[in-house]
């Protein structure tokens, strides 16, 4: 069954390459517009490119994160999920990781192409990638929540995102002083394992989550 | 297996969708609900499943409360809404398939009885086109064919006959009268009356 | 059940009509004493003179924005879990106020941030995360407005609210910590107000007068958001006639 579910969100995204290459795309479009604005300085960069990655990062899981249930409540598909006689929450938890997969795990591949171009220190940049790696799924199930709550809305654009950033926050400041205490030469293990405590957390609850939020933004 | 609806009342935007509604449906019966557009037919339907709330009243299934947590109303429920609940990046066969995600009652490894469905309403030659490209009449002969996999008792079914044709209206209710046959309770909202063609029938008429 | 429901939103209604007056003229009289009492008859403060007596507006202001995100998130609870309507109404309603106090408390204190930090703004943990809340605050009003049914709306609020709440916590800690990894030396943090009687009991009666204010505001805005879902209905009707 768990199989077959899987197959089946695997058919989607592969239907839908656009929704795989777009946010990373989008990713290094926003990247290489830092430079521009803000001038090639190396030492400017050496300091804020944590910053800016995650910055970029946090975009891009928001856009990829908004309409994340928009198609399915139009074709009916939500009323499925809440009519369901099985638990659905096995198939929100595979989309979830499904779209943090297509999204998030492109960008975090890429990362070390980000390295080269603003020539970031291998150390560096192995602990972005470990905080983007635990990171990111938390924006993305919390983006996740924001476009469940947003639902029953005729549209959305820029809503979700209002919402959702303050709930971002501790996620970008623990990330972003792990980077600051590696590039500094100071112990960072504190900081990810609150990340992924954060993590282990809200991705278990996540799913019993979004069912009772779909409940209450279907019912109308 | 007995649906019961007492004095239910639902409001929508301070407006009162219905009021007081009342109706029982015992096996083998079939409830026609019928009004003009935009009297709360599918509203009262989306109340029985629980998609919406009542604001006063009750909906007893087999004497217990679908408003109660301890209630599994839905194992025996099936909905097909006005929206078809078919996923457009999916083809025939795989909308069909992925029903047995949300319904424990259909067989999981029925590759001939999800053929048999699609030949039933005629659809078994779009089996490999993509939900997208079908006609709204085939997208709801798709959505329709669960009907025949799932072996729910009640039927809840919103405008099951819009946008099909003659034949697959007669299929249809073909369909509905071998479900009544086997004791299943079917309720079905329609602004044509096709009362004629079916046996112990209920009207649930509904008015703005 | 449901007749029991709107008795009690009515009953609410009558009965607060005259308490609500009341109380806000109360408040008042209230309110002008402790300013009184803590602009001119509390000491002066030896380290920062009389700047630090904006502490009695900004203080109980910056306990009262957190109060109210707790009050909203509790009714909010009650209301999605036990569906009691006056609590829907009351969690809503607690919001444009909280997001007032936390205005007030941000205001207030860029001006007392002026004589002690010399600029208006420092992003110190508590203002940062008093701006937060701030967001929280205005991401709850703003869906709540978004929603055409407003029942549907309370209950999607509610539930961001409950949320909110279990991330507060969370985001103060985050945002202390934040803030003392980045303790430039430039900012010197301001000490603590020297906890001597005569500076603690004003700012404990305003805390007390800020409360007041709070239930004198929610009841009257709760009147308000009855008055709008009730609009309709026959007892409003009756009512606006006599």
């Amino acid at each position: 069954m768990i199989k077959n579910l899987i197959k089946k969100e695997l058919i989607l995204y592969f239907r839908n390459l656009n929704n795989v290459f777009l946010p990373l795309i989008f990713f290094f479009l926003i990247i290489s517009i830092f430079p521009l604005v803000l001038g090639p300085d190396k030492l400017l960069f050496d300091n804020i490119i944590p910053g800016v990655i995650w910055i970029t990062a946090i975009l891009t899981t928001l856009l990829s994160s908004n309409n994340f249930f928009r198609d399915d409540y139009n074709n009916g598909v939500i009323e499925m999920y809440l009519t369901s006689s099985t638990g659905v929450e096995l198939i929100l938890f595979l989309r979830i990781i499904a779209c943090w997969l297509f999204t998030c795990l492109p960008i975090i591949l890429f990362m070390p192409l980000v390295s080269l171009l603003f020539d970031i220190s291998f150390e560096d940049s192995f602990v972005i990638l470990i905080t983007l790696l635990m990171g990111t799924p938390i924006l993305i199930s919390i983006g996740i929540f924001g476009s469940a709550l947003t639902l029953g809305l005729a549209r959305n654009n820029i809503l979700t995102p209002i919402i959702v950033i303050p709930f971002y926050i501790p996620v970008l400041i623990f990330s972003a002083s792990a980077i600051d205490s590696v590039s500094l030469g100071l112990p960072y293990d504190m900081q990810l394992f609150i990340l992924m405590a954060l993590l282990f957390l809200i991705l278990p609850i996540m799913p019993y989550l979004l069912k009772y939020t779909l409940e209450l933004s279907i019912n109308n | 297996m007995e649906i019961l609806v007492n004095s239910a009342t639902c409001y929508k935007n301070n407006n009162i969708i219905f009021k007081n509604a009342n109706i029982i449906l015992d096996n083998s019966e079939i409830c026609i609900v019928m009004g003009p557009n935009g009297c709360g037919k599918t509203t009262f339907i989306k109340c029985l499943c629980k998609i919406e709330n009542l604001d006063s009243g009750h909906i007893l299934i087999d004497n217990i409360n679908i408003q109660d947590r301890k209630s599994n109303y839905l194992d025996n429920i099936i909905y097909i809404g006005h929206k078809n609940s078919l996923n457009d990046d999916l083809t025939v066969t795989e909308n069909l398939e992925y029903l047995g995600a949300f319904d424990q009652t259909v067989n999981k490894n029925s590759v001939n009885k999800i053929k048999d469905a699609m030949e039933y309403f005629d659809i078994y030659k779009y089996k490999d086109f993509m939900v997208s490209e079908l006609s709204e009449g085939n997208k709801k002969k798709t959505s329709l064919a669960r009907l025949i996999l799932s072996q729910k008792k009640i039927w809840l079914l919103d405008e099951p006959l819009s946008f099909l044709d003659e034949i697959a209206v007669k299929n249809l209710i073909n369909l509905f009268s071998k479900h009544q046959k086997i004791g299943g309770i079917i309720v079905a909202s329609s602004h044509y009356d096709f009362s004629d063609d079916v046996d112990n029938f209920k009207f649930f008429k509904m008015e703005n | 059940m449901n007749i029991s429901k709107i008795a009690n939103l009515k009953f609410f209604y009558t009965k607060t009509r005259k308490i609500s007056s009341f109380l806000s003229a109360f408040t008042l009289i209230l309110f002008c004493i402790g300013i009184y009492w803590g602009l001119f008859i509390a000491p002066t403060d030896y380290l920062q003179g009389n700047s630090y007596r904006i502490m009695y507006v900004h203080v109980p202001a910056a306990w009262l924005s957190m109060q109210t995100y707790m009050i909203m998130a509790a009714t909010g609870f009650i209301a999605l879990v036990w569906k009691i309507k006056i609590m829907e109404i009351a969690s809503i309603q607690c919001a444009p106020i909280g997001a007032f106090f936390t205005i007030i408390a941000l205001v207030t204190g860029m001006v007392w941030g002026k004589p002690t930090w010399g600029t208006y703004w420092v992003w110190d943990a508590r203002l940062t995360s008093e701006l937060i809340l701030l967001f929280l605050y205005i991401g709850i009003m703003v869906l709540y407005s978004a929603y055409s049914d407003k029942r549907q709306a309370i209950k999607i609020t509610s539930l961001l609210a409950i949320i909110g709440l279990i991330n507060i916590p969370i985001i103060h800690y985050s945002v202390e910590w934040w803030n003392t990894l980045h303790q430039g030396p430039t900012v010197t943090k301001f000490e603590k107000p020297s906890a001597h009687i005569t500076m603690l009991l004003p700012l404990l009666y305003m805390f007390f007068v800020f409360n007041m204010y709070f239930l004198s505001i929610l009841i009257k805005r709760m009147r308000f958001g009855i008055y709008m879902r009730e609009k309709n209905n026959k007892w409003m009707e009756e009512l606006k006639n006599d």
